[in-house]
């Protein structure tokens, strides 16, 4: 059972962060505030949605970024007006940005429609194979992309600025934390948690089982693309690759370094990916030991090794566990079981479901 | 005794209008037949304990009455609504709740919420984003009633994945009876429960109100005679005897292929 003081403290935490980054443009440098910290709101809140499916859904999705990418091509098809790739619909940018949080949204529903038929491994797999042809439209399709993307992307106003931008990542960050741990004890939520456990049970309870997955993938989707037009918006380009396999992988990646059943652990995944990812490369002497820049993927592989041979629940439930002045290799208090089914391959903690 | 398993009458001789009707259901997994055309004829109100051996085919009887299973022929009716067909998520609109022959629950929520959960399942609103207001409440508080009947009280803050296997099955009896149902189905419920907790359930059982009809799968004749009203009794996916708990006690095949010589005892 999860204590009142623990979800006090957490809370706290998480209000001491908030703080923090909100004051940080006053006295970080231009650098990490626009490009270590904006990369990793951006990233944690993509993150944040395979959290959201995973710890109340039990659906581990590879196709977050995917929905993301769907969001950033359709923005940039929709708001350039000449000379560049793609439709150049010459739409106002937020007219833009509706449009192409509708078509994400249509299509995360179609999607989440045909994957809410599985579960576990399927489900992953599915969602995988997703990404792949996604991948693979937008790299072949040039009517909307084509190989080398879109470029010349340009935010809306005020968010061509890059505190501006910043700053929308943040808001939008703590909306959707505040958002997805609420959602935990609404009936939509408390039937997803349902939905994971045992959906034999729940469909004889009454609820409709496909239809609660659907709805959830398509919300988590809703969210990824909102990550995907700040994403477009910060790199001002986007192309099949950055839809890859690689860029996949790396989203889930970034949800197990933190803790794939913790809110916070997107965050906090994306800050250690993003801080490897930048300054792995200049470590002095790291070349001697056969750390080449171009083997990023080697460092942030043993350290998804080391985390999960500490702790599966990732650096938020190491965090936790140390807070609490317990061992790494002892359990949580409120710690649940595996639950029964395939469908349930998360542990869920603190932050994540209160 | 009627071997066609026609269980009419109330549970004080009262209202005898049917509430869950079978007619003809055979259900075959490949070449296996797990029921042989089952006729079952309920009455609103009917205390109908099932009885059988293993393989007999109670629970694959109950999945497809639970809309679990769709049979391979024949037809389900309940309150007068063809289910054959239908889905088991559209049997709590019609009053029908269920326990599971090996306690179905969700581990990761509390014992309060899957008392709720139970009760938004019949209520409806599964779809809401909205945080719960009067009408939350109103459920939580029926969910600790709920708990409280099932004496589960003092867990009702725990999560179900630390009660015991006796507690998870009173919790899922808990969720069934907190819908107030019209049609109760209880896969033996009575497994897993010590003497006092099967003493105690039967008490429960015997107070269910008049106008719910109770469907009972159960392998402890103690439970089964004193709240079964009727008793069917199965074997190799068919009805071969059914009558009161004294007939079928007295019938010599149901000695053979079931109770041996328990009936006597």
């Amino acid at each position: 059972m999860i204590s009142r003081r623990s979800l006090t403290r957490t809370n706290a935490v998480v209000a001491a962060v908030v703080v923090l980054l909100l004051v940080l443009p006053a006295f970080g440098s231009d650098f990490f505030v626009r490009f270590i910290m904006t990369q990793t709101l951006i990233l944690g809140l993509m993150a944040a949605t395979i959290v959201f499916l995973t710890a109340y859904g039990g659906m581990i999705s590879l196709a977050q970024l995917l929905l993301a990418g769907v969001a950033g091509f359709m923005f940039g098809n929709a708001a350039l007006s000449e000379g560049a790739r793609g439709l150049n619909l010459g739409l106002s940018p937020w007219v833009a940005v509706v449009f192409a949080l509708a078509v994400t949204t249509v299509v995360a529903f179609l999607l989440g429609a045909l994957a809410s038929r599985t579960t576990g491994i399927y489900f992953l797999m599915l969602t995988l194979v997703y990404g792949v042809i996604g991948y693979t439209v937008f790299a072949q399709v040039v009517t909307i992309s084509g190989p080398s993307g879109i470029t010349s992307i340009v935010a809306p106003e005020p968010f061509t600025e890059p505190v501006n931008l910043y700053y929308a990542a943040l808001v939008l960050s703590v909306l959707a934390y505040i958002a997805f741990r609420a959602i935990g004890r609404t009936n939509f939520g408390l039937a997803m948690q349902g939905v994971r456990d045992d959906p034999i049970r729940m469909s004889s309870l009454g609820f409709n089982v496909a239809l609660h997955r659907t709805l959830a993938f398509t919300l988590g989707g809703l969210v990824a693309g909102v990550a995907g037009l700040l994403n477009v918006w910060w790199r001002k380009q986007i192309d099949p690759a950055s839809i890859n396999i690689g860029p996949t992988l790396a989203i889930l990646i970034i949800a197990v370094i933190g803790g794939i059943s913790y809110f916070e652990g997107a965050w906090l995944g994306a800050l250690v990916y993003v801080l490897l990812n930048t300054y792995t490369k200049s470590i002095p002497l790291i070349d001697q030991i056969g750390l080449t820049p171009d083997r990023f993927n080697t460092v942030i592989g043993l350290m998804v090794l080391l985390i999960m041979v500490l702790s599966p629940e990732g650096l938020a439930g190491i965090l936790e566990r140390l807070s609490r002045g317990r061992g790494l290799g002892k359990p949580t208090q409120h710690s649940v079981e595996p639950p029964t089914t395939s469908t349930s391959p998360v542990r869920t903690g603190p932050g994540g479901l209160q | 005794m009627a071997p066609d398993a026609t269980a009419a009458g109330g549970i004080d001789g009262g209202d005898t209008s049917s509430v869950v009707q079978l007619s003809s259901v055979t259900m075959a997994f490949g070449g296996l037949l797990a029921l042989g055309g089952v006729d079952l004829d309920v009455a609103q109100g009917q205390r109908l304990a099932i009885l059988g051996p293993n393989g007999a085919g109670k629970t694959t009887l109950f999945n497809v009455v639970a809309g679990d299973l769709v049979p391979t022929q024949g037809s389900v009716v309940i309150k007068g609504v063809d289910c054959t067909r239908l889905p088991s998520r559209h049997r709590p609109r019609l009053g029908v709740a269920r326990t599971y022959q090996k306690a179905r629950s969700f581990p990761g929520l509390t014992v309060a919420d899957n008392l709720y959960l139970a009760l938004v399942g019949r209520r409806g609103r599964h779809m809401s984003l909205l945080w719960p207001g009067r009408v939350g409440r109103d459920l939580r508080d029926r969910a600790r009633a709920a708990a409280s009947a099932v004496w589960l009280e003092d867990r009702i803050g725990m999560r179900v994945s630390d009660l015991s296997h006796g507690q998870k099955r009173q919790l899922e009896i808990g969720m069934a009876l907190a819908t107030d149902p019209d049609v109760l189905l209880l896969d033996e419920p009575a497994s897993g429960l010590s003497r006092g907790e099967r003493e105690r359930l039967t008490e429960l059982l015997e107070q269910l109100p008049a106008h719910t009809t109770l469907l009972l799968i159960e392998h402890d004749m103690d439970v089964a005679f004193q709240v079964g009203r009727r008793v069917v009794v199965m074997a190799d996916g068919l009805v071969v005897a059914s009558g009161s708990p004294e007939e079928v006690q007295a019938n010599s095949l149901v000695h053979e292929i079931y109770l041996g010589s328990e009936a006597h005892t």
